[in-house]
Parts: C-alpha cells; structure tokens; sequence
C-alpha cells in the first residue's frame, strides 16, 4: 500500500498553487467549450487511427516471427515516442511539407497535420504493447486451432480476440491519453487556435496568466475526459478466466498470410521510416564534425541518459509495487479498490508535467535547496509520467503470474525476494525490460520539466535542441536530434535484450 | 544485466556529485533565459568577463523564456535563491514590478542608444529589437511595404507567425497590430487569418518551417537577417521594412530585493552596461545591444533595414489590456 501515498499525494499536491480562489466561470466561455470538443474528437480520432492499423501491423508481426529485419524494426517502432515534438513537426514537415516528398500543401495545417504526427507517434507505441498479448497466447492453442482446421476468422474469434480483451482497452486508454495531452505538435501542425487542446490550455493558464486555479481545474477537466475514457474502455475488458498453464510461443505460422502481412509490415514501415529518415538525412547533411566533436553534447547525452535510466528505474519499481497491491487487494476480493489504485497509475498522465511539476515546486521551495535538486526533480516527474507505461506493459503478466502462482506460493509459503526471484522474475523480465525502456526513452525525450525547473551547467539533449534552434542553428539541432536517436535506440537494445532477456530464451 | 547495474550505480554518483558541487567565493545568482546561457548566447562570455573582474562566482540559472522567470519569482517570493534576473522584456515589466520584489536600480542609464529616453527606475535594458517578417529574396521578389499592405491584400503571401499566449513575437505581433489598426484589430486579423499557415507554439518551430519552405514570410526580428549574413555568410534573407514603423521589444534586468548580494548585483548592472558586455549581444543575442554606439556594432549590421519609427506601448497599459487583447485575438482565429 506504501506506494499509494506518493500518488495521492501527488494529486493533492498539484492542488496546492491552486489555494481557495473558487468561482471559477471556465465551462462558461465558449472558446474553453470548443477546445474541449476539439481535444475530445482529435483524440478519439487520433487514438482510432492509431489503433486499427497497429492491430494489423502487430498481428502481421505475429505471425511473422522471422521477418527480415524484424528485430530493428520492432526497436525503430520505439523511436517515435521520444522525439522532442519539435523534431517530429520537422520532420513530419520534411516528408509532407509543401517542399516535402509526399507534399500536402497548406492542408497539412489542420487535423490532417495533428493526426499524420499522432499516428506516428502512437500507432508503433501501440504495435510496442500489443504484440506480447499475441505472444502470450499460448503454442497449444495455435496447435489445437490447426487440427481443428480453424479458418482465419475462426483463430481471431476464438484464439486471438480473448487475449486482446485484456490488454487492448488499456492500450486505447493509454493512446488516447497521450493524443489528449500532446502539446506542441497540436499548436504547430494544427494550423492556429482553431485546433487547441485542453493541455494548451492549461498550459496558457499555467504559464501566461498565472492563474494555476483555473490550470487546476482544467486539469480536472481533462482528468474527468480520461477516467470517462477508462470507465468506458474498462466495460470492454474481460479478465481471462482460467488459468493459463501452458507455455506461451511466440508466434503462430500461417502462410497462408505471408503476402498480405508482408505488405501491412512493410506499409507501416516506411510510415514510420519516413520522417525517421528524413530526420537523419537532415543529421547528415548537417555540420557532423562541429557538432559530434563538442564535448558538451556529451556531457548533455550524458546527463539524458542519467535521468532517463533513473526515471525508468524509479517507474518500474513503483509500477511493480502498485501492481503487487492492486493484485493483493484484487486476491483479497476487493476488486473496486484493486481496480482503483490500477487506474490511479495509468491515469497519472493526463496532469501535464508542468501542473505536477509546479505542485513539487511549490512544496520543495523554501524547504530544499531549490536548484540543487533540479535532476531529482526531474527524474522524479518523469518516474511518473511513465508509470502508466509500466502499467500497460506489466500488468498483464503480473496478473498471469498472480492467477497462476497465486496459490501454489501461498502453500509454499513462498514470499517476499524468493518469490519474486523464482515465481515473478522469471515470468516479468521480457515485459519489465520493454517498459523500462519506454519510461526511459520517454523520460530522455522530456523538456517540459527540465525547462521549468531551469539549467544547471550541463542540459539535456532535447533542451540542447532547443538551445541550438532558438540560436538559428538548426542544422546543428538536427544533428543533435540524430544523437539523441541513437541513444535512444541503444537504451532501447540495453534494456530490452539484456534486462529483459533474449526473446524465447524460455521457450 | 550487470551492465546495467554499473550504469546505474555510475548515474546515481553523477548525481550526487552534482549536488556536493558547490562552495567558496560569493556567488551572484542569476535568473535567465536558457537561450542566454547556452554555449551560442552571450552567456558563457559575460560569465567569464564578469567572474575576471569580481571575484565572485556568476551563477546564470537558465529558465525556458522571460515568462518563466517571472513565473519561478512569483512561485519563490521573497525565499527566492535570485539576487536578480536578467532577460524579461517590456510586455512583463509591469506585472514584474507589480509583484513588489523587485528593489530600485538607482543607476542613471548615460549611453544609451534606445530611440526613446529610458524612465524605468526598476529595470534597466541591455538590449532591444525589432520585430519584423522575414522573407527569402530569392522567392519573394516584392514583399510587402506596410503592415496594412501585408494584412489587406488577399492576394499577399503566406506567412508563418507564433502564439501570443506561448511566445514573445507573437504577442509582439498582436500588440504591433493593435497599434496600428487600434479597434479594427479584430478585422485586421480576420483578413490576415486566410493568409496564416501556422501559428507555433515559440519562435523556433515557425523559423524551422519557414527554412523548410512552409511559407514565404516568417514573423521574427529586423536583426534575423543579420544571423544568416555573419554566421553564414548567406545574402538571400531580409526583412521587410514596414511604412508605419516596427514594433519594439527592449529585454531588461533587474534586482531583487531579497538579494543579499545587492552591491554585487550593482555592480553587474554596471557592467551589463560597459562596452564589454555591450559588444558581446549583437552576434550571439543577434539583437540591438542598448547601449552602445552605433558605430561599434559588427559591419553586417550595416545591411539591416532602418525600423523607424519604434513602436512601443506603455507597460502598464499592456498589463491592464493584455488578456482582453489575446482573448480578442483567440476569438478570431479560432473561427
């Protein structure tokens, strides 16, 4: 239960700017009316857009356990995520931009804009998190399927649809979250206030009129959206009922498929390759040397991934302990509150960091060093913008873990680091090392919190960027933003290969 | 896996160390704009000039942007670690000075080049500038030659500009209108709203697209053009002189009255005013600085339009009337 009291704290914490100014008129202003149905209905979209071809694509990766190339193709699906959003817009802009290769001319500023650059975003996220629920659909049932001369549909209805059943609303939920509250690339490739979110709103009220009542109840506001979303997405679900005791495989083998998977792979793909590519090609042609040879973007790439290694620590393990006491009340048979406290963490996203990060302020000015503690800060606010990762990540395994060892470790008596050394780890490893590299790469990717908090010495990378395209140096940002990449990939291949195991070292 | 832990255990220390660092001579803290102390701002000059001089230790803390200095004092009051900032602007100064934290300058302003004569006691300017669109001469043969040309014509070019409510220029830009098409400034931007790409988030997102080729125009600085002949020796930016004149923005500093370290603070003041720092803002800042002699400024400058006459609002007025006039503005553009 310990794991609790930060959260709640948390939220009562980003009350505290707010004091007791009541009144607040905001549903009465017909701007703040629009906004809310604009965020609601970009999102919806977005989040729709997002999910239907990453079903596909994560099905069609599946069912192709050797596809060429598969495996950096998976890794290049967990880039997007941690792409400053002023990266993704240049990029997004090299590709369909009016001097671009796909160009789309002036309709490209507008929710044509917004949902190419949340597509992107999202869709490879999903991909990310959706497959492990078909891996985790166990050989025997594929087998079972085959010699019951299951037809296409058949297998879907019957093998796969269960399994998504559990996961797939907290993905949508997460998805949608994420396309609620993304913030720059609305303003820029929306065209103008016509397409303003909530989150931009709160962040006007935040930062310009200093209003942070109004910042809070906007912040409500968009917490209400999502736990509707939740309660919504929640209906869907449906626990599996028994206990899987067989070994999961990864991957059915239909080659009947080949052609048609092939070609979704290859389609999102060169999607998501696109503004990647351009990305680099922009890198390369940019001032290699003058860039790669200054020894404070090291110190910078340094610093990143400190804190985006720390972050994903922090999240992992309070992710894991707020599963543990979710699991723990759920075994105990109080289900609405082990369902609340899961919902406490995935929803956590929607305060924007600057809200969460202003309440901290708020409570560490006068009683710590205020710029001392500027990374503990940071690694702190993004260790929580990244537990709902975590919980999307581990939460289907731990409940397998749960429903499956439950019972067996209770008449062996078996708890605590013995447990979680024989029973859990060895089940959690594969989703922990996925996770932890999403919180890390996330946490790397993050400038709301380390600009707020201002710049000791030696910045970030993304606040490098930053630095470096508002000194006019923008092929200079373009390099960096190619070496924040590769970190990226490489925190990517660290954590999932070696944290998270081989794939199939079980099997 | 062990790897992993090394790391771990490697980042932990870093960030230990980075908190025992600090210690000896007095230290003057100062809250600024990130883009300030980056390594292509004047920060890292100014630091080691001033440090030469005072034996003290200069602590430029950089914070996002002018509003979120304000922001960070409002935040920390009297409790704030700051002995002064440096880098808010005259759309901010007056709800600065109306927070009360900040101490008088009692400094006279001799040499400066502002076009009109300084009368802030509270804050003093290093530098200012115009805001101005830039355009690329090689695909826009004849801009625009007023602002009233720019907004009226149906026919005119595209332009990319930045938010009000996020971002320096764009506000400059509402206030710029404003001046000029006084209660028709709703009308104005009804006209201009057929004709604008984008609005950005911050200055750097609508001066990426622009070099992308997103739009012809761009709403910057008169002294953007000047980044891209020095740094880049490219002759292919201007921007476009306007007949009513330009907006003005003037960036000053100012001291905290919680300060312990007033006569330090003094004394940079002083110093943010000598030809040494003067002479280090106009190729890293790429702005006017406000108190050095025309002459001394890099040959370059030569090339920039002439922005007169300076338009500026009264501070104090800009305070009462901001919120209103941004209001007005969402209401037309989000139609």
């Amino acid at each position: 239960m310990a794991i609790l009291a930060p959260i709640a704290g948390l939220l009562q914490l980003s009350f505290i700017p707010g004091f007791e100014q009541g009144e607040f008129r905001v549903w009465e202003s017909a701007y703040i009316r629009r906004v809310f149905v604009f965020s609601l209905w970009q999102a919806l979209l977005s989040t729709l857009l997002s999910i239907a071809p990453a079903l596909l694509v994560a099905r069609a990766f599946a069912y192709h356990p050797v596809f060429p190339l598969r495996s950096l193709l998976l890794k290049l699906f967990g880039l997007p995520l941690v792409v400053p959003a002023v990266v993704v817009v240049m990029a997004i802009v090299s590709v369909y931009g009016s001097d671009g290769w796909i160009p789309q001319g002036r309709s490209l500023y507008g929710l044509k804009g917004i949902l190419l650059a949340h597509v992107f975003f999202n869709m490879p996220l999903a991909v990310r998190l959706l497959l492990p629920l078909w891996q985790a659909i166990p050989r025997q049932h594929w087998q079972l399927g085959e010699q019951l001369g299951f037809t296409d549909w058949h297998r879907w209805r019957y093998l796969e649809w269960p399994m998504l059943r559990e996961g797939l609303p907290g993905i949508l939920l997460l998805v949608f979250m994420l396309c609620l509250t993304s913030f720059a690339v609305v303003l820029t490739l929306g065209g103008g206030p016509r397409s303003t979110t909530l989150e931009v709103a709160i962040y006007q009220s935040l930062r310009f009129d200093f209003d942070p009542a109004q910042a809070i109840v906007l912040a409500l506001l968009q917490l209400a959206l999502c736990t509707l979303v939740a309660l919504i997405a929640l209906r869907f679900q449906k626990l599996p009922q028994v206990e899987i005791t067989l070994s999961p495989a990864s991957g059915a083998t239909a080659s009947s498929h080949n052609l048609f998977a092939s070609v979704v792979i290859l389609a999102a793909a060169v999607f998501v390759g696109m503004p990647l590519l351009a990305m680099f090609l922009d890198a390369l042609s940019g001032p290699l040397v003058r860039v790669l040879g200054n020894i404070h973007l090291w110190k910078s790439a340094a610093n990143t991934l400190m804190i985006g290694l720390c972050a994903s620590a922090i999240a992992v393990v309070a992710g894991w302990l707020l599963l543990r006491t979710s699991s723990e009340l759920a075994n105990r048979g109080q289900t609405q509150k082990a369902k609340f406290i899961e919902l406490s963490g995935s929803i956590i996203y929607v305060f924007p960091p600057l809200v969460i990060g202003t309440g901290i302020f708020v409570l560490l000015v006068g009683k710590v060093d205020g710029f001392d503690c500027v990374y503990a800060v940071v690694i702190l606010v993004n260790a929580l913008m990244g537990l709902p990762f975590v919980i999307r990540g581990l939460g289907p395994a731990m409940r397998q873990s749960n429903m499956r060892y439950q019972r067996l470790c209770q008449s062996l008596a078996l708890v605590g680091w013995h447990r979680f050394r024989l029973v859990d780890w060895p089940l959690l490893r594969r989703p922990v090392g996925l996770s932890a590299a999403l919180v890390a790469a996330l946490a790397m990717g993050d400038l709301g919190v380390v600009a707020l908090f201002g710049t000791p010495q030696t910045a970030t990378l993304p606040l490098v960027i930053y630095q470096q395209l508002g000194a006019y140096l923008i092929p200079q940002a373009a390099v960096t933003a190619a070496v924040l990449l590769l970190l990226c990939l490489l925190v990517f291949w660290l954590l999932e290969h070696k944290l998270g195991g081989k794939p199939n070292a079980r099997d | 896996m062990s790897l992993i832990l090394r790391l771990l255990v490697t980042s932990l220390l870093g960030l230990f160390l980075v908190f025992a660092a600090q210690a000896g001579k007095p230290a003057l803290v100062v809250y600024t704009y990130d883009s300030f102390t980056s390594e292509w701002g004047p920060g890292p000059q100014v630091k080691a000039a001033f440090e030469n001089k005072c034996g003290c230790t200069l602590e430029l803390v950089g914070l996002a942007d002018g509003v979120s200095i304000l922001n960070r004092l409002k935040l920390e009051g009297a409790r704030s670690k700051a002995d002064m900032v440096l880098g808010i602007d005259t759309s901010l100064t007056a709800e600065a000075r109306a927070t009360g934290l900040f101490e008088k300058h009692g400094l006279a302003l001799h040499n400066s080049v502002l076009p009109n004569p300084w009368v802030d006691d509270s804050f003093l300017p290093y530098d200012f500038g115009y805001f101005a669109f830039v355009y690329d001469k090689t695909s826009l043969s004849n801009p625009p030659t007023s602002l009233r040309a720019l907004v009226e014509n149906p026919d005119g070019p595209n332009i990319l500009i930045q938010d009000p409510r996020t971002s320096t220029p764009g506000l400059g830009l509402l206030l710029w209108i404003k001046m000029v098409y006084g209660d028709q400034a709703d009308q104005a931007w009804a006209q201009l709203s057929e004709r604008v790409v984008t609005v950005s988030k911050g200055w750097s997102e609508a001066y990426g697209l622009f070099l992308k080729g997103e739009a012809p125009m761009v709403l910057s600085y008169t002294t953007s053009p000047a980044y891209h002949l020095i740094a880049e020796q490219d002759e292919r930016f201007a921007a476009a002189r306007f007949t009513e004149g330009h907006y003005q923005q003037i960036e000053v500093a100012g001291l905290l009255e919680s300060s312990q370290q007033k006569e330090l603070a003094r004394e940079f003041l002083r110093f943010m005013l000598s030809e040494e720092f003067q002479s280090i803002i106009p190729t890293t800042n790429w702005m006017y600085p406000a108190a050095l002699a025309t002459a001394k400024l890099p040959k370059d400058f030569d090339q920039l339009i002439d922005p007169s006459p300076a338009l500026l609002f009264d501070d104090e007025l800009v305070a009462r009337h901001r919120k209103t006039w941004v209001n007005e503005w969402l209401e037309v553009m989000s139609r």
